[in-house]
């Protein structure tokens, strides 16, 4: 077992802070925890699902054709998804809104379909792809985290307050979009001065 | 052989669209009914809230509202243009001709600005309302806007006003 394939997606090649892909929900949904989980489980699903099966593939699918082929094979997984938490949560489901759809272009999937699931063994891909989806579930959670807190001035998840309300009058632009910049450009400082990047 | 290459990326690409075509149709027909049950569910549950303890039927388009058998209001579901996109209510009106509540069934405003024109301190300002007095107070009526929420609140009132026009004229003065 490579382990490295999967630890790499996490810090050293973490596809949000790193490589800086799929910034697009990154950004747009961190503005509540629970809408991080729901999107970093969708986007896992999306990812290790297509990615497994693009990989099994790999051989048979002709080189002209390949990124259609890819986007077919994503775009399933997608819609199925769209339909489980449609119909099973229908409040996630409404505040994931275009983003869910979105995955299918999500560049975190297509592009480690062309990098890396085209030329590896599944077992390969398995691997990293279940890094990349640690990689960007926890990136989320934690811009989410910090904008929810400091945004609204307590974290609510499924209805339960898992922080109370702690700031009396929290910072209404930390969940407008500017906040997620600066939520993520601090957050990249940090961690580059502490040598983690 | 050139064509040769050309016609095998047409037949496998061909095959890959149909598999997965089907597949997805399959995937479809498994999740209708768990979708369909839970947006029945919202609106059930949104009904509820507006016409507490009521039974429900589904007519053309809206909604007719009993109590131990005896017809209390209507309720139709609207559409106004928020500041992220569309926003859709759900208006009852009861047989007085007043709203007889509103509630927010889906929306993608601002959490924290906009969205707070989707809570109940907003919309219950709509409860007892008649037609003529659904503006915002700027325009002339009787619903105080959410501060620095001025586009989301225009939203829902004229979604609210449209439905109620709609609920009056169209079942002809209840």
């Amino acid at each position: 077992m490579k382990l490295k394939e999967f630890t790499k997606g996490i810090i050293r090649q973490n596809p949000v802070l790193v490589l800086v892909i799929g910034l697009c929900p990154t950004l747009a949904i961190t503005t509540r925890v629970e809408n991080a989980i729901g999107m970093a489980a969708a986007l896992a699903f999306v990812l290790i699902s297509s990615n497994l099966l693009i990989s099994a593939m790999r051989n048979f699918i002709p080189r002209e054709v390949r990124i259609p082929a890819y986007i077919v094979v994503i775009a399933s997984f997608v819609t199925t998804i769209e339909f489980i938490i449609h119909g099973s949560s229908p409040a996630i489901y409404q505040q994931l809104g275009i983003f869910l759809p979105l995955i299918t272009v999500n560049c975190i999937v297509l592009g480690r379909a062309e990098a890396f699931a085209s030329k590896r063994p599944m077992k390969d891909t398995l691997l990293d792809t279940a890094g990349m989806s640690v990689g960007f579930a926890v990136i989320i959670f934690a811009i989410s985290a910090i904008r929810e807190f400091f945004g609204t001035g307590h974290i609510v998840i499924f209805g339960q307050e898992v922080v109370p309300k702690i700031l009396a009058s929290p910072a209404g632009g930390m969940i407008l979009p500017a906040g997620a910049f600066l939520t993520m450009g601090a957050l990249l400082a940090i961690l580059k001065r502490l040598k983690v990047l | 052989m050139k064509l040769g290459v050309h016609a095998r990326s047409i037949i496998v690409l061909t095959v890959i669209c149909l598999v997965w075509g089907g597949l997805l149709a399959a995937v479809h027909d498994f999740t209708r009914e768990s979708i369909e049950r839970a947006e029945n569910a919202e609106i059930n549950a949104a009904l509820s809230i507006i016409f507490p303890g009521g039974q429900f039927t589904s007519e053309n388009g809206y909604y007719g509202c009993t109590e131990n058998g005896a017809l209390v209001g209507y309720a139709i579901i609207s559409k106004g243009k928020g500041y992220g996109g569309e926003m859709k209510v759900i208006v009852g009106v009861g047989l007085d001709n007043r709203v007889a509540g509103v509630y927010v069934l889906s929306h993608s405003e601002t959490t924290g600005i906009g969205s707070r024109a989707t809570e109940n301190a907003f919309l219950g300002q709509f409860t007892g309302k008649t037609l003529d007095n659904l503006q915002l107070k700027k325009n002339g009526g009787e619903i105080d806007a959410v501060t620095g929420a001025t586009i989301s609140s225009n939203a829902v009132t004229n979604a609210v006003h449209d439905g109620i026009q709609i609920l009056i004229e169209g079942i002809g003065g209840t």
